[in-house]
């Protein structure tokens, strides 16, 4: 099992994803978090444009973090699945290519939020695939993340 | 349908909230993000679906209910 996720690997993740030209946005309560929602968890969730061009990129910068991916699993992320879990490098991650709630990346990544240079999806767009996920740990967090959605619009 | 904050909950969270935004992003990091292990979920090292749909269902039917993972 990978250390948890720092601050540091968030760097790393922004620094390369941008080398290789990755189309991605950090969702869930890693993309509010990032956003100053004062909450835990547990791994980064990324939300990455699913066009072949942007997979085939997003495959060369996950090896060049530190991620061992085989072919076979390469070829999984190329034919365009909804969702990847990935534990085979320095930290977890879970690659989202169409969250619960939101249509299209070109929407998301219209309204994302840049915070010190992470893409970030609007709390809007957080909240909404929550809303759509709706399972029992989302129903959970989701009156304090809208407390918390209403509070950054007013600071703005 | 999701239960409705006190009045007093939402005054400490807007407390939490104000006291987060004075911290440096690297500090919120570095508090936020914990590492526990998760029972079947971490059990692999690559999992891909062709859905959320199939990912929901597969959450439903392998994960224990405590995770939080089911509807």
């Amino acid at each position: 099992m990978a250390a948890a996720f720092d601050y540091r690997q968030a760097e790393e993740i922004r620094d390369v994803f941008a080398r290789f030209g990755i189309r991605y946005l950090f969702i869930g309560k890693s993309g509010a978090i990032l956003l100053g929602f004062p909450d835990t968890t547990q791994d980064a969730d990324l939300f990455a444009d699913k066009s072949p061009e942007n997979c085939s990129a997003l495959i060369a910068a996950l090896r060049d973090l530190g991620f061992t991916l085989t072919d076979e699993q390469a070829s999984e992320i190329l034919r365009g699945k909804d969702f990847v879990q990935l534990k085979t490098g320095p930290f977890d991650l879970d690659l989202i290519f169409a969250p619960d709630g939101i249509e299209r990346f070109d929407d998301a990544w219209q309204r994302r939020v840049e915070v010190e240079h992470f893409p970030v999806c609007h709390p809007d767009d957080i909240i909404a695939s929550k809303e759509a996920a709706n399972r029992a740990k989302d129903r959970e967090s989701l009156p304090r993340l809208r407390a918390f959605r209403d509070y950054w619009k007013k600071r703005r | 349908m999701d239960q409705q904050p006190t009045l007093s909950e939402r005054q400490q969270w807007l407390e939490e909230f104000e006291a987060a935004a004075r911290r440096p992003l690297a500090q919120r990091v570095k508090y936020a993000f914990i590492k526990t292990y998760k029972p079947v979920l971490d059990d692999a090292e690559f999992r891909a679906f062709d859905t959320m749909a199939d990912y929901r269902a597969w959450c439903e039917a392998n994960l224990p209910e405590w995770l939080g993972y089911g509807r």
